[in-house]
C-alpha cells in the first residue's frame, strides 16, 4: 500500500495516519501533512487498496480496508498510532480504534456520520453512470457558499479540483467506497469500545454527512472534542484548511 | 434524489470566486493594492511559507484580488485552477516553461499570433527550446513531427488571423496517444464561445487584454489549468515527477494530484519569472468578465450582419470567417462553435497594398491599432503590423497577403459601422 512520505519509521515510532475519503488519495491532505512533516513527527498518508498510486483489489468493506492500514502498520513496526479520516476514511479509523483500542492514541474524524447510509440511487449511478455519480458527490460534499468559490487556497477552483480527484479514480472505486460506506455496521457499539482521545471536525453546511447524523456517534464517545466549522460543507479540508489544521494540531 | 444544478455561465460570470467582503460587505470585488499581507504570528508565517496554510504572501505570486480572477476564469473554463498574469505572451512563456526546458521540443500551430510566433521561433531557441510549427489541420504532419522530447503541441482555438478552426478532439487525440498535453490560446473564443477542456485541450491560456476585459484599458493574461492530464504517466515531465530543489524537494505530482502542473507554474514561474497581474488591472478584468456573455452575444450578431455585408460588397475579393461555406473549416466550426466564430475575421479588398492604406485611413468609426476584443470597432493591416517581422513563406502559410484587412468588431449599433465600412471602401476602391 502506497504511503507519503515514503520512508521507513524509526523504532517505536507512533506516527500519524491520514486515511482518504471516497474516491480521493493521499493528496487530499497535503496542507496538514507538510505542516507535522516540519514538526517532525512521523506521518503516513495513505491511499487505500486500489485508490491513488495502491495497487490491489478493491474491497467494499470498512473492516477490510482496517485490517489493510494495520497490516501496514505491523510491516512498519508500528504499534501505535494516531489516525485522522475523513468521511470513509472517519469509518476505518473508527473501526481501527474499536478493534485495536490500545493502537490507536487518538483519532480525528472530519465529515462524520453514523450511519453512513448511501443513497440507493446513488449507489446505483456509482454502478452504472459513475460521472453522474461523481456530480452528485462533487455537488452535495461543498456547501453552498463554496459553490461560488472564494478558496483560501488561492487561485483553485474547489468544486472542480475535487471532481477532477474522482474522476481520477479507477474503475469501480467510486462505487465500492460509498458501497462501504453503507455496509458498515454497528458504529455506535465500537464507538463505545474506543480508548483513544476522540475528536470530530465537523461542517455546519455538510450535505453529505450533516452534523444532525453525526450526534448518536457524537453520545457514544467517551468524552468527545466536537468542533463544528460554520459554513463548511463535507471538503472541510478544502472549504476551511487553516481551521481544520489548528484543530488537528490541538489534538495531534 | 436532487439532481446538481451547477451554476450557469452567466452567473459565475458576475460571482464565481468572490463574496461579499468579509470586513465591510463590499458588493464589489475589493481591489487589495497591496504587495504583502501581515502575518499574524511568526508560527502562521512559517506555515504559509511552507504551503500547509492557505494564505497569502506576496503579490507576485497570489493576491485576493486576482484569487477572484484566478477562480472565475476556473470556473467559466471547468478548469481546476489558474494564474493571472501580466500579459497573455506571460501565461504563454509560463505555461511552456513550466513543463519545458533546455532540449524540449513542442509542436506549434502555423498559424499563431505574431508575438507567439517571435517567442517560439526566435527567443525560446536561444534557451534551448525548439518549436516545429505545422498545420494542425494536417494530423499526419503532427504526428511526423513529434519527437521523443516533444512535451506540447500548441495552437489558437481560432488561429491568428485566417481563423483556422483548432480541431481540439483531433488533436489532442493524437497528443495523449504520444503522453504530450494539449495547449490552446482562447483569446478569440473566450468561454462564452468554446470551453476547449470539454473538447480535450489540457492548457489554456487566454490574453485577458482582448474579449475578456473587453474595454482595452489592461494588459492581462490568464493560463487555466485543466487538471485531466497525467503528468505521471510518463517519464517526461521532470519537473512535476522529480523533487524540486526549489522547493524543499516537492514532488508536485506526489503533493498536489490533479493539481500538480499549476502548482508548479505558481511555485516556480510565477514567484520567478514575476510576470505578474496588478489587482487593479485583474479588477478590471473582472468588471468585463460581468458582461461578457452580453457582450460576446452582440459582437457575434454585429460580426455576423458585417461579414454578410462584405461578402457581398463588389470591392471585396473574399472574407475569411468560419460561419462562411467557403472557409475550410465551416464544417469544423458548427460543431464545435455552434454560438459564433468570434469577432475578429479578415477579408482582402479589390486591388493593391495602397487599397488597404486608403481603406484604414477613411475609416472613422473603426480605430486603426494593435489590438483586438475591444467593445469598440478596430481596424489592422497584418502584414506590416501584427505579422511584419515573419518571413513572407511564413506568411503566406498563415494566409496572409498585401490586401488582408483585420477587423474586430466591436458593440457599436452596427448600421453606423455598415455605413463606416461602406465609405470606406467606396473612397479606397475609386478609380
Amino acid at each position: 500500500m502506497y504511503y507519503f512520505p515514503a520512508k521507513k519509521f524509526k523504532k517505536n515510532s507512533k506516527p500519524i495516519v491520514f486515511i482518504h475519503g471516497t474516491g480521493m488519495d493521499h493528496s487530499v491532505w497535503t496542507l496538514p501533512v507538510r505542516y507535522f512533516l516540519r514538526k517532525k513527527r512521523d506521518v503516513l498518508s495513505i491511499d487505500l487498496p486500489g485508490h491513488g498510486k495502491s495497487k490491489g483489489k478493491l474491497i467494499a468493506s470498512i473492516s477490510k480496508f482496517s485490517d489493510h492500514v494495520f497490516k501496514l502498520l505491523d510491516n512498519n513496526s508500528i504499534k501505535k498510532c494516531s489516525i485522522v479520516g475523513h468521511s470513509m476514511g472517519s469509518l476505518i479509523a473508527l473501526e481501527m480504534a474499536s478493534a485495536q483500542p490500545h493502537r490507536v492514541k487518538s483519532m480525528s474524524l472530519i465529515g462524520t456520520a453514523f450511519p453512513m447510509q448511501v443513497n440507493d440511487q446513488l449507489l446505483e449511478f456509482a454502478k452504472s453512470d459513475v460521472q453522474k455519480a461523481i456530480d452528485i458527490l462533487t455537488f452535495m460534499g461543498y456547501s453552498n457558499q463554496a459553490r461560488i468559490g472564494r478558496n483560501k487556497n488561492p487561485g483553485m477552483w474547489m468544486t472542480e479540483s475535487t471532481r477532477r480527484l474522482m474522476q481520477q479514480s479507477k474503475k469501480g472505486v467510486i462505487y465500492n467506497d460509498l458501497l462501504a460506506c453503507s455496509n458498515f455496521k454497528g458504529g455506535l457499539e465500537k464507538a463505545k469500545k474506543v480508548t483513544a482521545k476522540v475528536q470530530l471536525i465537523l461542517g455546519s453546511n455538510d450535505f453529505l454527512t450533516p452534523t444532525r447524523k453525526a450526534t448518536d456517534l457524537i453520545d457514544s464517545f467517551d468524552n468527545p472534542d466536537v468542533k463544528e466549522i460554520v459554513n463548511s460543507g463535507h471538503t472541510l479540508m478544502v472549504e476551511d484548511p487553516n481551521k481544520v489544521l489548528d484543530y488537528l494540531i490541538e489534538a495531534l | 434524489m436532487k439532481k446538481p444544478k451547477d451554476l450557469k455561465p452567466s452567473t459565475l460570470s458576475l460571482h464565481a470566486g468572490q463574496r461579499p467582503d468579509s470586513d465591510f460587505g463590499a458588493r464589489a470585488t475589493p481591489i487589495y493594492q497591496s504587495s504583502s499581507f501581515v502575518f499574524p504570528d511568526t508560527e502562521t508565517a512559517a506555515g504559509i511559507f511552507n504551503v500547509e496554510r492557505a494564505g497569502h504572501v506576496y503579490s507576485r505570486i497570489t493576491n485576493p484580488t486576482n484569487a477572484v480572477l484566478e477562480e472565475r476564469i476556473s470556473a467559466l473554463e471547468g478548469g481546476i485552477g489558474a494564474i493571472t498574469t501580466a500579459s497573455g505572451q506571460a501565461a504563454l512563456v509560463l505555461a511552456i516553461t513550466t513543463i519545458l526546458e533546455k532540449g524540449s521540443h513542442l509542436i506549434a500551430s502555423k498559424s499563431l499570433y505574431g508575438g507567439s510566433h517571435n517567442l517560439l521561433e526566435y527567443t525560446l531557441p536561444r534557451f534551448g527550446i525548439d518549436t516545429t510549427f505545422v498545420d494542425l489541420r494536417k494530423t499526419n504532419d503532427i504526428k511526423k513531427n513529434i519527437k521523443k522530447n516533444t512535451k506540447l503541441i500548441f495552437g489558437e482555438t481560432l488561429g491568428n488571423p485566417g481563423l483556422d478552426v483548432l480541431n481540439i478532439p483531433k488533436v489532442s487525440k493524437i497528443a495523449h496517444d504520444n503522453n504530450i498535453p494539449l495547449l490552446v490560446d482562447s483569446t478569440f473564443t473566450t468561454p462564452y464561445l468554446m470551453q476547449p477542456f470539454s473538447l480535450g485541450a489540457d492548457l489554456i491560456f487566454h490574453s485577458a487584454t482582448k474579449f475578456l476585459s473587453g474595454h482595452g484599458v489592461v494588459i492581462g493574461g490568464l493560463l487555466v489549468d485543466g487538471g485531466k492530464f497525467d503528468w505521471g504517466s510518463s517519464t517526461k515531465f521532470k519537473t512535476l515527477t522529480e523533487p524540486y530543489k526549489g522547493f524543499h524537494d516537492m514532488n508536485f505530482v506526489n503533493e498536489y494530484g490533479p493539481a500538480a502542473y499549476i502548482n508548479r507554474a505558481r511555485k516556480e514561474g510565477a514567484r520567478d519569472f514575476g510576470a505578474c497581474m496588478s489587482p487593479h488591472t485583474a479588477f478590471l478584468v473582472l468588471q468585463g468578465i460581468e458582461t461578457l456573455n452580453l457582450r460576446m452575444e452582440r459582437h457575434i450578431q454585429n460580426t455576423r450582419s458585417i461579414v454578410d455585408f462584405l461578402n457581398s460588397h463588389q470591392s471585396v475579393k473574399s472574407v475569411c470567417y468560419p460561419e462562411l461555406e467557403s472557409h475550410p473549416d465551416h464544417k469544423l466550426a458548427k460543431d464545435i462553435l455552434p454560438k459564433g466564430c468570434g469577432a475578429v475575421f479578415t477579408f482582402q479588398l479589390e486591388g493593391n497594398k495602397e487599397t488597404g492604406k486608403k481603406f484604414i485611413e477613411q475609416l472613422n468609426l473603426f480605430s486603426h491599432l494593435a489590438n483586438v476584443g475591444d467593445a469598440k470597432s478596430l481596424v489592422i493591416h497584418p502584414a506590416s503590423t501584427t505579422h511584419h517581422r515573419m518571413s513572407n513563406d511564413a506568411l503566406k502559410k498563415a494566409g496572409i497577403t498585401e490586401s488582408t484587412i483585420r477587423l474586430s468588431v466591436g458593440i457599436e449599433d452596427c448600421d453606423d459601422l455598415i455605413e463606416d465600412l461602406d465609405e470606406a471602401l467606396t473612397y479606397s476602391t475609386r478609380k
